[in-house]
């Protein structure tokens, strides 16, 4: 949840991304269509209501007090007070509708965006890392969430502001407006050197902000490993240097905000000098009354703080559009492993077959060549080799988390490409070997397996896989939580919660890759037994490093360079002469070195 | 403030004495703004009563030039003054953030075994924003202090009554402001804790992604993660109705001043007790006080926050650490690194449950253990029986509760911490890479190491040909960003880091676990030559590693069950059969000292021999 990575990439948008990333917000938006007429006529009737003040003052000392006409005065306050507490009202509505339609759009945007996650396949998760594919979810998300609470609504109403500000001053009087022109270069240029400048510090701000939390996680994960090597010192003075980086890059942008702001405010009253100055002088001639100038030395905050407004906004702005850019093209990502339409639901058991299969990832070289392999139902089935043969590839296959580049699977004589994936994941589950736990209690980690399982279904998995005694000792007993990845249990304990996962989604196929690694070959034994008699008839491939494991085995294949060069029993290969009779020669001779 | 912050605030305050000249040149920049800030309105009140009004047009221009002074000495001000609060505020921030950062390094493991990545970070990440949003209101808030003051001056002295009216909705804006702030605050806080639990949900999906398909637990995830956005949408939105209750409020009140101005002076100004210039004047002023009294609400209720917020900041830097240096540190000895346990008895106790709770189960009752210097040990135990707890007890990742750990002879608490760390090499259960060059992470304990030392460690560990065979060799990038490497690769590469340390004591936990069997004999060859000249401790469940030992060790119910050769404990220990799963141990032993020992056996040869050998290979292989 911290990796705060990608932040450098494309955080700009060309005007023609920009067109299309509104066009489909405003798609999206397609459900809000009436709260959204509404919040436009309730902005347009609250910056309205900001010029009627000054305008009523001007009004007062128009027809009120210079001709000394008290009714016109009071009438003028009245309506002053009427405006104001009609702005008010207006306010509040659209506070809340705004809030309204940004928050339902962020929580239909999450929702959306995280279900497509799920339909991805593994294909997509190999390609992008970790860390960018979170940081759509968090930091991405997060920029158009501030953006929502607390810009959006004041860079549409200042953005309007200026826009109704210049016409009705120009009505009232063009000559002070055009007086008002007169610093316009100025803040112009001043806005767009500004504007140039702020964007650059604020993505370096937010560049070193995520460099300095990326560093900070690591710092306090890495902890163990950095007190091991004795390296306290040196990571602390690293940190140290990120943090000063990030100190400078703030300031800079201070640096930027502080002689941005001055040219502003000096402009503004620039400005009302200019009108005072001149507007005095014109009164004199009586080109313009004494109550335009108080409008116009009363509006100019409306004109020169919008300005400001919208020059400080605009990079939230930016970079909230920069994000749904990225976050629609993840939306657009296509499911590579996905269902077919009309595809059936498997059969409840079934033999696999392994059809000619062959498979290369994304990048290059096959990893798989022609295998065929046949596992009957019921069958315990071990797959060896060397490291990067394509084992856990073929499992993956088997798995349908992959589809063969070449070839076919089937469960039950049906293609898995044909099937609904709910059925498959269903009838076939893969424990890798990373004993992964969330963060919730052990019952809440063992029941992802399957959803909505009773306390009493998650206590007998448990209690199969033998585990539930030993769990029952803590402090909080099955409850207790886990912690972060697991750190209050063991190694072996980890990959047991694992294995009583697979225990409860009890399903037709479990393959184990190395889900056993970790584990004591007693243990190791006992949960294969417990598996065994719990998945009793079901078939079961497991992948392992130790040839003990292997030995249990019905039959054992030997992978090696992504072909399936030996299968056969144990008793048989050994005796063969082949790759499995080296593989356990040497296994044996470590054992007879003991 | 309630007692439970004072230990913030005392943070606070420590940190603004060291910091006190340059806020001071912060208020002094801010109370020259405010005199220019406070005068322009007056001038335009001059402006129009002595020139306009009367005509007169070299004190018109006379006027406006002045106006334009005090703009130019306000706005140039105004930069400055928020130049000086952001520098201040922002260094204490980067300052907090440092000490922070140094003490967690410091603190030991079994505070970081207790406490959440994700809370540690948020105490370095938006607490101490919370404290730097309240620094930075410091010095701006003084010199809005001094406006408001002079503003109110100014006004009472031109006309009390209409000042009174102007001003009088003021204070309220100030109270109202507070409670906006305060009552905004908690559903600030709900929200960022909604969006951290989302957040916890998507990073754990997308870590566990293999998890999450492997058992098809998409449908589960889902509901979880719409669960989280609908809570999420509910506290924004509880925000958003607070925000839409008072802002709108916040602005009406001035503008209710505005209004009394313009009746009430309107008035005035007929009957001829006011100058139509201080009526312009009176409303510009009311306008200029908007923004500093609120800001003056808004930093009662940030102060109380930035305590709060401050408080959590201390709670972790007041956690004292536990592994420590004494006072006087006995020099460890030169020695070939004897390793001795005397009775260790050893709980983990999280420091940070709650103080009533009971105490964890013991791990270790009586252990006890002497390794020769130079000596090879495998320690053997069933899952959970603290085999990795034995191992980090000698680098004094933890202090045992009772008996002693000794390093040639020297109590490890006896020891300066870092000699300790220093004279011990632990390759963990679990690789943790650093997301930096592969070299970097191999040459981790000595980042100035020659190319050529790195290489030897990374040969030594069986990982030099799969690193050259990737492009950029050892200059590649793994983790998060770069490469990612398998698990066997992973641990071959901690294991050189190990090496390249060179310790007196080096401690394999499982450490091959994830190494094929075809690179069994080449890990093997390779730890044989690291494991010369030093004391060596595996922990394995695998032969070939144990078979590297000189003596193995059984670890069951907390303390050594028994010892010997693996030959030895097989024929003696019914336990150790157990958790070898050895059903058949005397075939085993018979097999140690038979045939197979030294060659391929008969198996190809003797073909109507090979289902004997095989039988009697597969029970050797069940032992492993
Ligand atoms: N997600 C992936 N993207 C690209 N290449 C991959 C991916 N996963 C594996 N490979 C490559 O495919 C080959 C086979 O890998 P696989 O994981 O199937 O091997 P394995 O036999 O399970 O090895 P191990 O014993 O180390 O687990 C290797 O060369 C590996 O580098
Ligand atoms: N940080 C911790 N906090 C609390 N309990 C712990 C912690 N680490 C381990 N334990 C508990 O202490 C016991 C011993 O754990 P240890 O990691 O030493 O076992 P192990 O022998 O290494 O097991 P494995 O073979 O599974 O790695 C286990 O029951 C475990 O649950
Ligand atoms: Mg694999
Ligand atoms: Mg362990």
């Amino acid at each position: 949840m911290f990796s705060m990575a990608s932040v450098s990439e494309e955080d700009q948008l060309d005007a023609e991304s920009a067109k299309r990333v509104l066009r489909r917000a405003g798609r999206m938006l397609r459900p809000y269509r009436r709260q959204l007429r509404w919040s436009i006529l309730l902005i347009l009737l609250y910056t309205a209501s900001q010029l009627a003040g000054p305008y009523l003052v001007k009004y007062g000392i128009d027809r009120g007090i210079k001709p000394g006409d008290r009714g016109a005065l009071d009438l003028a306050v009245g309506l002053y007070l009427v405006v104001a507490l009609l702005a008010f009202f207006v306010n509040r509505l659209q506070v809340v509708l705004v809030g309204r339609i940004g928050e339902g759009f962020l929580r239909d945007l999450r929702v959306r965006v995280f279900d497509h996650l799920q339909r991805l396949s593994m294909p997509f998760y190999d390609r992008e890392k970790a860390g960018v594919i979170i940081s759509r979810m968090t930091s991405d998300v997060d920029s158009l969430q501030e953006l929502v609470q607390l810009g959006l609504l004041q860079f549409v109403s200042s953005a309007l502001l200026i826009v109704i500000s210049v016409v009705v001053l120009a009505v009232v009087s063009w000559q002070l407006m055009l007086i008002c022109l007169i610093p316009l270069p100025l803040v112009v240029v001043a806005s767009v050197k500004f504007q140039r400048d702020s964007n650059r510090a604020y993505l370096s701000v937010r560049d070193r902000i995520g460099s300095m939390l990326s560093t900070l996680q690591e710092g306090i994960s890495g902890v163990r490993v950095i007190q091991a090597f004795a390296r306290e010192d040196v990571e602390v003075g690293r940190f140290g240097r990120r943090n000063r980086t990030l100190y400078d890059a703030h300031m800079r942008s201070v640096k930027i905000q502080a002689w941005y702001l001055p040219v502003i405010e000096m402009a503004g009253l620039g400005t009302t000098a200019l009108v005072v100055g001149v507007g005095g002088w014109m009164t004199t001639r009586e080109i313009v009354t004494v109550g335009t100038i108080a409008f116009f030395v009363l509006s100019l905050s409306n004109l020169f703080e919008p300005v400001q407004m919208l020059s400080q906004l605009f990079n939230q702005v930016q970079s909230a559009g920069a994000a749904l850019h990225k976050l629609f093209g993840l939306l657009d990502t296509p499911v590579e492993v996905g269902e077919r339409p009309g595809a059936v639901d498997l059969p409840p058991s079934g033999p696999v077959r392994v059809e000619g299969v062959s498979f290369a990832y994304a990048d290059g070289e096959p990893v798989l060549r022609d295998v065929d392999l046949a596992i009957a139902e019921g069958e315990r089935l071990a797959l060896v080799g060397p490291t990067g043969a394509g084992k856990s590839t073929l499992a993956k296959l088997i798995a349908r988390l992959y589809d063969p580049t070449e070839g076919r699977i089937t469960f039950g004589g049906l293609d898995l490409r044909d099937a609904t994936l709910s059925s498959l994941r269903e009838r076939i589950t893969v424990v890798p070997q990373e004993g992964f736990l969330f963060n919730g209690t052990i019952r809440d980690n063992v029941r992802v397996a399957k959803r909505g399982a009773t306390d009493v279904e998650v206590d007998a998995a448990l209690e199969a896989i033998g585990v539930r005694e030993r769990f029952s000792l803590l402090r909080d007993g099955l409850d207790t939580e886990v912690r972060e990845r697991g750190s209050r249990l063991s190694a072996g304990e980890k990959q047991l919660v694992s294995l009583a996962r697979a225990a409860l989604a009890d399903p037709a196929l479990l393959v184990l890759d190395e889900a056993t690694s970790s584990l004591d070959p007693g243990t190791e034994v006992l949960v294969e037994q417990a598996l065994e008699r719990l998945m009793h008839g079901r078939t079961v491939v497991v992948i392992a490093h130790r040839l003990s494991t292997s030995a249990r085995a019905d039959r054992v294949g030997v992978v090696d360079e992504g072909r399936l060069v030996e299968i056969g029993t144990h008793d048989d290969l050994v005796a063969a002469g082949g790759r499995y009779t080296a593989l356990f020669d040497t296994w044996v001779r470590g054992l007879a070195r003991a | 403030m309630p007692p439970p912050s004072s230990e913030g605030w005392q943070l606070i305050f420590a940190q603004l004495r060291a910091q006190r000249w340059g806020l001071a040149i912060g208020v002094a920049v801010g109370l020259v703004w405010t005199v220019g800030k406070v005068s322009a309105p007056k001038l335009v009140e001059r402006a129009i009563d002595r020139g306009i009004e009367v005509g007169d047009g070299a004190a018109i221009t006379r006027w406006a030039l002045l106006i334009a002074v005090a703009g130019l000495i306000s706005a140039t001000f105004t930069g400055l003054r928020r130049y000086f609060a952001f520098r201040e505020a922002r260094w204490s921030e980067a300052e907090l953030r440092d000490r922070l950062f140094a003490h967690l390094q410091r603190l030991h493991f079994s505070f970081h075994d207790e406490a959440q990545t994700g809370q540690l970070m948020s105490r370095a990440n938006t607490d101490l924003q919370q404290v730097q949003n309240f620094i930075v209101l410091i010095p701006l808030t003084i010199s809005n202090g001094v406006t408001v003051l002079a503003v109110t001056v100014i006004l009472v002295r031109t006309n009390a009554l209409l000042a009174l009216l102007a001003l009088g909705t003021l204070p309220l804006v100030n109270v109202l402001a507070k409670r906006f702030s305060s009552r905004l605050h908690p559903t600030m806080v709900a929200v960022q804790q909604e969006s951290a639990e989302l957040a916890g949900v998507v990073e754990e999906t997308v870590s566990g992604v293999r998890v999450v398909k492997g058992f098809g637990a998409e449908p589960v995830q889902r509901e979880r993660l719409r669960k989280e956005a609908d809570d999420l949408y509910e506290v924004s939105m509880q925000s958003t109705v607070i925000r839409s209750r008072y802002w709108p409020a916040l602005e009406l009140l001035p503008n209710l001043g505005l209004v009394a101005v313009l009746g009430y002076g309107g008035h005035l100004v007929l009957d001829g007790r006011l100058g139509l210039g201080a009526l312009v004047a009176f409303n510009a002023y009311v306008v200029l006080l908007i923004w500093p009294l609120r800001m003056l609400g808004m930093i009662v209720a940030q102060s109380q926050r930035a305590a709060a917020s401050a408080q959590r900041v201390h709670e972790v830097l007041s956690t004292e650490p536990i592994v420590v240096d004494p006072a006087r540190p006995v020099p460890l000895p030169p020695g070939g690194g004897e390793v001795r346990f005397e009775a260790v008895t050893f709980a983990y106790s999280g420091v940070l449950a709650n103080a009533g709770g009971r105490v964890e189960r013991t791990v270790l009752d009586g252990f006890d253990l002497i390794i020769a210097p130079g000596e090879s040990v495998a320690l053997v135990g069933a899952t959970g029986s603290g085999k990795s707890t034995v191992a980090k007890l000698v680098p004094r990742f933890y202090d045992v509760d009772a008996g002693a750990v000794r390093i040639d002879g020297v109590d490890v608490r006896h020891a300066a911490v870092r000699e300790v760390r220093k004279a011990v090499g632990l390759v963990f259960e679990e690789t943790f890479l650093f997301s930096d060059t592969i070299a970097a992470n191999i040459a981790f304990a000595d980042p100035d190491a020659e190319p050529a030392a790195i290489e030897r460690a990374a040969r030594l560990a069986g990982a030099h040909e799969f690193i050259c065979a990737l492009p950029e060799g050892y200059g590649a990038e793994i983790g998060e960003r770069g490469y990612s490497l398998s698990g066997g690769q992973r641990q071959r590469i901690a294991i050189a880091r190990a090496i390249l340390a060179d310790p007196r004591v080096l401690i394999l936990d499982d450490a091959t676990s994830a190494v094929d069997p075809t690179k069994e004999h080449e890990i093997r060859d390779a730890l044989a030559e690291v494991m010369i000249g030093r004391t060596t401790i595996v922990i394995a469940h695998r032969p070939a590693t144990i078979a590297l030992a000189d003596r193995v060790v059984l670890v069951d119910g907390g303390a050594v069950a028994a010892t010997g050769t693996h030959a030895e404990l097989l024929a003696t220990s019914e336990r150790y059969r157990e958790v070898l799963a050895a059903a058949a141990a005397r075939d085993a032993e018979r097999l140690g000292a038979g045939p197979c020992s030294d060659g391929d056996g008969g198996a190809a040869t003797d073909p109507t021999g090979a289902g004997a050998v095989g039988g009697e290979r597969f029970q050797a292989g069940l032992a492993d």
